[in-house]
């Protein structure tokens, strides 16, 4: 741009320019270059500490994962803690057994296939039980008929073989009305472990229905329809109470109906309560971010945290077990 | 000939012709119109409504700024469409230069506190100068040498960016030289220029660093080009005069008002400074002068309302978008959530992009127009890929987003979720539209310019570079601003990278995992609390709306003012 066809112009303007910051650099205008130069993007509250964790893994495990990740990070500022929701098994096989992930959220304990499915690529899963989950069954807030569900009617629902598909079929004496169901894809722990525990190893869970990674929809989808029904994790029934109606559960016919609850989960009474996992990889461990992290999680997991988030905070001596393990592992 | 009768009969011969089918497409093609538009307009009502949440206020603070800037402004709005249009175009640019001109001065504000400091941004200017001025130094000392200059010319920034290559790789070469009898001595790795500026004990402040390399190097262009329009030399150089002073002042009188020195340096560069060679020439032609008053009126309406509502006591409303959620991490309480770092990740995402499908697209566009074969069987074959490339921009952007994955995550084994990948796998998905835009551009050059290039003994080179590429440059521009404008809202590939749900860091290097703006809005839409899924939600969207509305507004100016003058 200073290739101007007169050259005395270009020199005038030299002349001024250079003597301006001739000026401006006699006045002093430099600075040491033994100051830290990494353009001062890492803001405070760091203490030396940084790295990065990558969380995959559990819809169901992701609001508390999300939660631990902020609050380490006010500690922490230079970890960088990435969370995501890929569902339990989608976490498993497509990130965190590749190596691709630190650490997977699951709903479910791992599978012999996922654990080979890792050994294959030298991942070595460390479990933590860090939450329980109360998994909750709702309907349509419309749907008077229904206040509690057996198991054995659940997998009526949900299993193709006994040909249900109004709720007249359920009960006689409920509407002929088609029942709308809305539940978390097959790769999602909350899946495998209805799957697992309500229709049964040996029975196939149906495919006639709206499967989600986002529990919202599930929510939404409930909400919508007066036959809606759909299962999901706890604390999302818990933020949207007003929206959908939790149906009572009872395994056998004999035993008692319980609405889901975090104290019914937690003294068990509650038929449908289940552990929630985080599962690290034994050499993620060994990176100091990750093994601080964990520690903090596993600390925290005890506390009210959790429990706002709609979750069964793990106990005392739970915690003590994980926290021995992690110092076993971690060293 | 007017007295010639048709020899067919036509419709207006016997008087029964029905409008009726007529008027009732027209009346079918206007409802289906307005059915779109009013359904996107009410959408987007309702997202803004969330977003900024204008019924939380009080009414006095709602009917001050009503009284303050909405109705001047629709006065002067109305004003400009009935009696004066050109002064309404003058409006229109004058309040959307400093828009664009912030906008870009936060983009740069954002790269110097995420990507690079401003030394390591200026020792990467001066070696690229450094570099220019060997390839021009080399143009002067042996003019004739072609061949020679081409390896000069991709060398040079090379050498004086990179240095020579790591020192291992020197001694392999040695080594190999030696075994056949060469003696090379590359023992030792020299270190480019760039890294040398690096090693400087002192160097200049960082605001000193700035004004060398962005606010002169822009003074000197707006001075040239005021130069040029007024051909008064006093003038040009008043222009950098001005502005070298505007920003000195500035950066002595900035910390009594709380602006940070490298800030208003950008400010200086990018708003400023265009705004101010625009007034002058709008001035300078006398046309439209009264549109100057929009922004003015504007911004004396923004400063009366603050002023009476703070007077009186009005409480604003309680906005969703505001300060706190354009430079904060997102969080677990909607209240504290923002979108900073994906803001940040989409940006650098978009440089990728930039660095990569456009000169890739746009090579291949000029390839395809100017080089390929058109004839015989190597004929066929180019339309064939020519129709290929138009398929390409059909695939669902879910493809490229596996194609990513498979490519960049497990072949090249690239950390998953990072920017680059990121980048890439949406800069594959615009290529075709890149390449398809080029192209239409390039063809729109008349083929006269190109015979008449040949004619006075220009070779095809010489041609393409001189008159096909200045010709066409607008066009492509548009294209690829249009593009780029669609890669920013694309959501499915970085789904697929593994772009994670919530990233509270900003990506500090291209290979740094990170977030993107759409990817956050998708993690919002099914957060647990509804606050997150109706206000930070749209808060978000409107942001992203925004930085499109903007990228499209720079398209049209650019095709406008292309179109005038082609």
């Amino acid at each position: 741009m200073t290739d101007s066809p007169s050259s005395g112009l270009s020199r005038r303007r030299f002349l001024t320019s250079s003597g301006t910051i001739g000026a401006l650099a006699l006045a002093g205008c430099t600075q040491n270059t033994s100051r830290d130069g990494d353009g001062g993007s890492a803001d405070s509250g760091s203490d030396g500490l940084s790295g990065q964790v990558i969380i995959k893994g559990s819809s169901t495990v992701f609001p508390i994962s999300d939660a631990m990740a902020e609050a380490f990070m006010d500690e922490h500022g230079s970890v960088n803690v990435t969370v995501d929701s890929t569902g339990s098994g989608g976490g498993f096989e497509n990130w965190f057994c590749p190596g691709d992930s630190d650490i997977n959220g699951a709903s479910r304990p791992i599978t012999d296939a996922e654990v080979e499915q890792c050994s294959s690529n030298d991942v070595e899963p460390v479990e933590f039980e860090i939450a329980g989950d109360a998994l909750t069954v709702a309907v349509n807030n419309d749907a008077d008929w229904v206040d509690c569900l057996t198991f054995e009617e659940l997998r009526q629902i949900w299993s193709d073989e006994a040909g249900v598909t109004n709720w007249s079929d359920v009960r006689d004496e409920w509407p002929d009305m088609e029942i709308e169901r809305y539940g978390p894809a097959s790769t999602s722990g909350t899946f495998d472990y209805f799957n697992g525990n309500v229709v049964g190893e040996d029975t196939e869970h149906t495919t006639e229905y709206q499967p989600t990674e986002e529990d919202e929809t599930i929510v939404q989808g409930i909400r919508d329809n007066e036959g809606g029904m759909g299962y999901f994790g706890f604390a999302y029934y818990n933020s949207n109470s007003e929206a959908v109606k939790a149906v009572e559960v009872k395994a056998e016919n004999d035993d008692e109906c319980t609405p889901p609850s975090l104290a019914n989960a937690k003294d068990g009474s509650y038929p449908l309560a289940r552990p929630l996992f985080l599962y690290v990889a034994e050499s993620a461990l060994q990176t100091e971010a990750v093994s601080e992290f964990i520690r903090f999680y596993l600390e925290q997991a005890e506390t009210d945290v959790v429990q706002d988030i709609g979750y069964v905070p793990s106990s005392a001596e739970q915690r003590d077990e994980n926290l021995e393990k992690l110092d076993e592992i971690a060293g | 000939m007017a007295t010639r009768k048709p020899e067919t009969g036509w419709h207006g011969e016997n008087s029964d012709v029905n409008h009726l089918r007529g008027r009732a497409f027209e009346a079918t093609c206007l409802a289906l119109t307005a059915f779109g538009l009013v359904s996107v307009m009410l959408l987007l009502l309702f997202v803004a409504n969330d977003a900024f949440r204008p019924l939380s206020a009080d009414v006095g603070w709602l009917a001050t700024y009503a009284v303050t800037v909405v109705v001047p402004l629709a006065a002067l709005a109305v004003y400009y469409y009935r009696l004066d249009e050109p002064a309404g175009e003058v409006a229109y640019v004058a309040s959307g230069l400093p828009v664009v001109g912030l906008l870009l001065t936060g983009g740069f504000a954002v790269l110097f506190t995420e990507l690079l400091s401003v030394l390591e941004w200026f020792a990467l200017l001066i070696s690229l100068v450094a570099a220019a001025g060997l390839i021009v130094a080399h143009g002067r000392l042996r003019p004739k040498a072609a061949l020679e200059r081409l390896v000069v010319v991709l060398l040079a920034p090379v050498v004086t960016v990179f240095g020579l290559p790591p020192t291992r790789f020197n001694w392999l070469v040695t080594d190999a030289a030696a075994a056949l009898g060469l003696d090379f001595g590359l023992y030792y790795r020299v270190i480019s220029l760039r890294e040398a500026i690096m090693l400087l004990p002192f160097v200049p402040t960082d605001w000193v660093m700035l004004l060398l390399t962005l606010v002169l190097p822009a003074a000197g262009a707006a001075g040239w080009f005021v130069e040029q329009r007024r051909e008064s030399r006093r003038d040009g150089l008043a222009v950098v005069g001005l502005t070298t002073v505007a920003a000195v002042l500035g950066v002595v009188a900035g910390p009594l008002l709380g602006i940070g020195a490298d800030v208003w340096l950008l400010v200086v560069t990018f708003a400023v400074l265009p705004l101010g060679v625009y007034v002058e020439g709008v001035l300078r032609r006398g046309e439209g002068v009264r549109g100057l008053a929009f922004p003015v009126v504007a911004v004396l309406g923004v400063v009366a309302g603050s002023l009476i509502t703070g007077a009186l006591g009005f409480a604003g409303p309680d906005p969703w978008l505001d300060w706190g959620f354009l430079t904060s991490a997102t969080s677990r309480t909607a209240a504290d959530a923002g979108i900073y770092p994906s803001m940040v990740g989409s940006v650098m995402m978009i440089i990728v992009i930039v660095l990569t499908a456009f000169p890739v697209g746009v090579g291949a566009a000029i390839y395809l127009e100017e080089y390929a074969p058109s004839q015989g069987l190597m004929g066929k074959f180019v339309t064939l890929i020519e129709i290929n490339i138009g398929n390409l921009a059909g695939v669902p952007s879910v493809v490229y987003g596996l194609l990513g994955l498979a490519l960049f995550i497990r072949v090249l084994q690239w950390p998953q979720g990072s920017i680059i990948v990121a980048g890439l796998a949406v800069g594959l998905l615009i290529l075709p539209i890149v390449i398809i835009s080029a192209q239409e551009a390039i063809r729109s050059v008349p083929d006269s310019f190109r015979q008449a290039s040949y004619g006075m003994g220009a070779t095809r080179w010489q041609t393409i570079r001189q008159v096909v590429l200045p010709e066409a440059l607008p066009g492509i521009l548009t294209g690829t601003i249009l593009a780029l404008g669609r890669a920013i809202g694309e959501t499915a590939p970085l789904l697929m990278i593994g772009a994670a749900a919530s990233v509270r860091l900003a990506p500090n290097s291209f290979f740094d995992v990170g977030s993107m703006m759409p990817r956050q809005i998708f993690s919002w839409s099914s957060e647990l609390e509804p606050a997150f899924r109706h206000g930070v939600l749209a808060a978000g969207v409107i942001t992203l709306l925004a930085v499109l509305l903007v990228m499209n507004a720079t398209a049209i100016v650019i095709r406008n003012r292309y179109q005038r003058t082609g």
